[in-house]
């Protein structure tokens, strides 16, 4: 049978189009114009050329924003991922065990995200807080107002109470739809619990997980709301990731170009990130 | 030269005075500040999109092949990798050698034409 060819059906998404152009071409367009200006407000600009892009490259401020967001990044896919495998390795197979545990991992999910940064500040804070309260009758000087590693632990924990059950449903789809002659033929063969693990689950699970660290990274690489309502970046600039950097200098400093500029090389870091983890997803799907 | 004089003002010395309403200046799109390079830029990128169009309904089928890099591209592929090397290629000459940006965008160019040739 021959399909006609009608293109009728292009006017449909004239209206995603017009959407996107407004939230994110114009946007786009109108950053890549700041980054070459300078500008005081009420719309007179001034052309810099690409002295912005310089001044972010060589900036200190810039690089240290830069070496907290991938070490914060790291840490927090480090601790999630293989914490996320396990639980969900431990997790029950059948009965009313699954619903409860499914449920109780989709909470954290559900919350937005400045209530789990104000949870948590209230939560971690040294005089009235439970966690922070706790730590400190037990000995530890904890107060994540003033200490910088306690404001990274903080932060870190946080995160992962907040994301790691994504990383959980993920890996426990992934599980279950393993074949139960896979685990059959590794009992036969009198495999170790280990060996079942590494090269039965974890070939299986490659697909999910690639997507579990994929959106773990671009999540974490992108924070703002959670650190800016816990710490604020503080203290003194000790949490102040990428993101939170860029409002500040944008917003704080109203220094327009500069933050341009920023954004411009922060886009393109993620885009990449982005590219290569797709081109590892296709890949994944070849293999199947 | 007509959009450095309508949207940008050309230099510090401009700053304090009110700005002359041209041509161009509607007041919804002031703030997007455009000047000339931007604009070339980014009419550039669009001259890219429709030419790849163009060769696409001439050459249907993206001409995929597994590249240098072992990775199953298109023409399409060969595009968004060459920008975006483009972009890294210009800030690191910004960073590590900072002027004669020209010679990045000539390095780019020659960048761009052995990702579609061997990618």
């Amino acid at each position: 049978m021959n399909k006609t060819v009608n293109q009728k059906a292009w006017l449909f998404v004239i209206p995603v189009f017009v959407l996107v152009a407004f939230n994110a071409i114009i946007p786009l367009m109108t950053v890549v114009n700041y980054a070459f200006q300078e500008t005081f407000g009420n719309n007179v600009f001034m052309w810099e050329g690409t002295r912005w892009f310089k001044q972010i490259l060589l900036s200190d401020r810039f690089h240290a924003a830069l070496g907290r967001q991938i070490l914060f990044t790291l840490i927090i896919l480090f601790i999630q991922i293989p914490l996320g495998i396990f639980i969900a390795l431990t997790m029950p197979k059948e009965g009313i065990g699954v619903s409860v545990c499914l449920v109780l991992m989709s909470m954290p999910l559900l919350i937005p995200w400045n209530v789990v940064g104000a949870m948590w500040n209230i939560f971690a804070l040294p005089d009235i807080g439970f966690l922070g309260h706790s730590l400190n009758a037990l000995g530890f000087d904890y107060n994540f107002t003033q200490q910088s590693g306690d404001a990274w632990f903080t932060t870190v924990l946080m995160d992962v109470w907040h994301w790691t059950s994504l990383v959980v449903l993920l890996s426990y789809a992934g599980l279950r739809s393993i074949q139960p002659a896979y685990y059959q033929a590794a009992e036969i063969d009198g495999a170790s619990r280990w060996s079942v693990f590494r090269h039965i689950e974890l070939p299986k699970m490659k697909k999910v997980l690639t997507i579990a660290i994929l959106l773990r990274f671009m999540d974490s690489f992108m924070i703002y709301t959670e650190p800016f309502v816990l710490t604020g970046g503080g203290p003194g600039n000790a949490t102040a990731f990428l993101s939170i950097d860029l409002v500040k200098m944008a917003l704080g400093q109203f220094d327009l170009g500069p933050a341009a500029a920023m954004s411009l090389i922060y886009f393109f870091i993620v885009l990449t990130v982005c590219w290569v983890f797709y081109n590892l997803m296709m890949k994944n799907e070849g293999q199947s | 030269m007509i959009f450095t004089k309508l949207y940008a003002a050309n230099s510090w010395d401009s700053v304090a005075k009110t700005q002359e309403k041209g041509f161009f200046d509607f007041e919804f799109i002031t703030w997007m500040a455009w000047t000339w390079q931007t604009a070339a830029f980014f009419v550039f990128i669009a001259c890219c999109l429709i030419g790849m169009t163009l060769w696409e309904k001439k050459k249907p089928g993206g001409s995929p092949r597994k590249g240098i890099l072992g990775l199953d591209t298109t023409r399409g592929d060969r595009l968004f990798l060459s920008l975006l090397s483009a972009a890294y290629i210009h800030l690191g000459w910004l960073g590590l050698i900072g002027p004669m940006l020209w010679v990045a965008t000539i390095l780019s160019f020659i960048f761009a034409i052995f990702v579609f040739r061997y990618v």
